[in-house]
């Protein structure tokens, strides 16, 4: 193990030993506002086992990774073409642009009432509002992307008689994958937000679903044990999406390095 | 005919009430498998001339034409070396080069020949499946030069593609050019600012001047490079050595330079 690992084990270690000693111990925190590791590990035994709120803690864990999954899958497969699409062309940009200033300061989790009045509490309005929130960093950054394409790449591909598909599946679209990627990154994390916020709102099912049923119910223990299970979901994701980036950024890894 | 001709080419930047005129005037007329250079200060407009034949501007006034035809949009006919080389960084040296084939609908086949070919003129055997990241400066702009040659186009463009390079590669790449283009002649517009380059390389030398960019002389290397014999020498410093070749550059030098002083006073 290196140096920095050590010390970053040392510190949790270090950290998880204050908790203990702060709750358990010297009882300085009241069971009531923070849970002891004892109160955590039953609520994780309770949720994993018997289930709360509607599931055991695998379906509540798949029924968010699902709705997340698709709703960044859809807004990733509209965002990134309409961003690439306004990074290439002046017509495109001049129209969508100004739609896009408008709409982009809405807070994402500002649409949640209004996805609720038109889709009621189901997945389809969480899936809309995780669009919503994770599509605006795909287009942002896509377009960003293609403005930040070396322009003698552009007339090197020119001058190479590159008719425009090829040009957009082998200079377009790699020129800009360190970008787009940026953003992939920025839409999952709003994703994750996103969906916890909706669910927190209305849901059968889900980890948004513990943690409010969980406030209800006054159950701190329960409550720390969704927004663990929230932060491994989230960082398992944005782990997977980084290897995907390593693989599709092969090429760009040395680059990076040096500079 | 000539391979490539400027006829009366202008190039004006700004509107009616101003501006500035960049080019002014240009006749120039490069011929079927002729090897012409271009020097002239910062800014007379050298590379813009380029960019007129690559098809990536337009003049404002006149006509730029190769082979006859007027220039309208980039093509693989006319390619560019670039100075800062223009690889794509995610392909790896055989698909930089071989884009350009495939966009021209060549079988793989031949595809495949024509690179290991090019590539061996180059001297980049063995270097096929690298990134260009993973190259040096020298290698990278060999590598610019063999898309370019591989599409065995009607002229060659190069836009100081020895500009970025340090100053033992630089020697190197001018010594494996020289023997490239007296093999296998091709019509070159080559830019740059180097006098010893131009006059080494080239058949003629054009030198430009500026506010306008203008022609200000045209001058013919070949009869001077056939009566003494460089050739005959490998090695660079051993004809910028020659009685003939000094006294070569010092004329364009001088020229270059009273534009300079004019420009001061």
């Amino acid at each position: 193990m290196s140096r920095k690992a050590m010390v970053g084990a040392a510190t949790i270690l270090a950290a998880l030993t204050l908790w203990y000693l702060l709750t358990t111990v010297l009882g300085v925190i009241s069971p009531g506002r923070f849970p002891s590791p004892a109160d955590t590990w039953s609520a994780l035994a309770q949720v994993s086992g018997k289930g709360y709120a509607n599931g055991v803690l695998g379906e509540h864990v798949l029924r968010s990774v699902l709705l997340v999954t698709l709703g960044f899958i859809v807004a990733v497969v509209t965002g990134v073409p309409l961003g690439l699409w306004m990074g290439w062309s002046r017509r495109a940009e001049a129209v969508i642009n100004p739609v896009f200033l408008v709409i982009r300061p809405i807070p994402p989790l500002a649409w949640i009432p209004l996805a609720i009045l038109w889709l009621g509490l189901g997945d389809m309005a969480k899936i809309l509002v995780i669009w919503f929130a994770a599509f605006v960093p795909s287009v942002i950054n896509s377009y960003a992307g293609v403005r930040n394409l070396d322009r003698t790449l552009i007339e090197a591909a020119k001058m190479l008689g590159t008719p425009f598909t090829t040009f957009v599946r082998e200079i377009l679209l790699p020129g800009a994958s360190p970008m787009i990627f940026t953003g992939l990154r920025l839409s999952l994390q709003a994703s994750w937000t996103t969906l916890v916020a909706a669910e927190l709102v209305g849901a059968m099912t889900g980890l948004g679903r513990v943690l409010n049923v969980a406030q209800q119910d006054l159950y701190p223990g329960m409550i720390l044990v969704g927004m663990i299970a929230v932060t491994i979901c989230g960082w398992l994701m944005t782990v997977a999406l980084g290897m995907a980036e390593k693989r599709a950024l092969a090429w760009n890894t040395a680059t990076q390095a040096g500079s | 005919m000539g391979a490539i001709r400027f006829d009366d080419v202008g190039r004006f930047y700004g509107n009616k009430t101003g501006g500035f005129q960049a080019l002014k005037g240009v006749n120039l007329e490069i011929s079927d498998k002729e090897f012409m250079a271009v020097v002239g200060p910062s800014g007379c407009g050298k590379t813009t001339l380029l960019r007129f034949v690559a098809g990536f501007d337009r003049p404002s006034s006149g006509t730029v034409s190769v082979n006859g035809i007027r220039v309208t949009k980039p093509g693989p006919d006319r390619a560019v070396v670039f100075q800062q080389f223009a690889l794509m960084p995610w392909k790896t040296v055989r698909e930089n080069i071989d884009l350009g084939l495939r966009n021209i609908g060549i079988a793989r086949a031949e595809r495949q020949s024509r690179i290991a070919a090019t590539l061996q003129l180059m001297n980049l055997t063995g270097h096929a499946d690298a990134f260009p990241h993973q190259l040096s400066g020298g290698m990278q702009q060999r590598v610019s030069i063999a898309r370019a040659w591989v599409l065995d186009p009607e002229v060659l463009l190069m836009d100081e593609p020895f500009g970025a390079l340090d100053a033992q590669t630089r020697v190197v790449m001018q010594e494996e050019l020289v023997r490239l283009a007296r093999r296998n002649p091709r019509t070159v517009m080559f830019i740059t600012h180097a006098v010893e380059e131009a006059v080494y390389l080239a058949d003629r030398v054009a030198i430009m001047a500026r506010q306008p960019g203008r022609i200000k002389e045209i001058i013919d290397i070949r009869p001077i490079r056939e009566a003494e014999g460089w050739d005959a020498h490998e090695k660079i410093e051993d004809v910028m050595d020659l009685e003939s070749f000094v006294h070569l550059r010092t004329r364009i030098w001088r020229s270059l330079r009273e534009e300079k002083a004019m420009e001061l006073a």
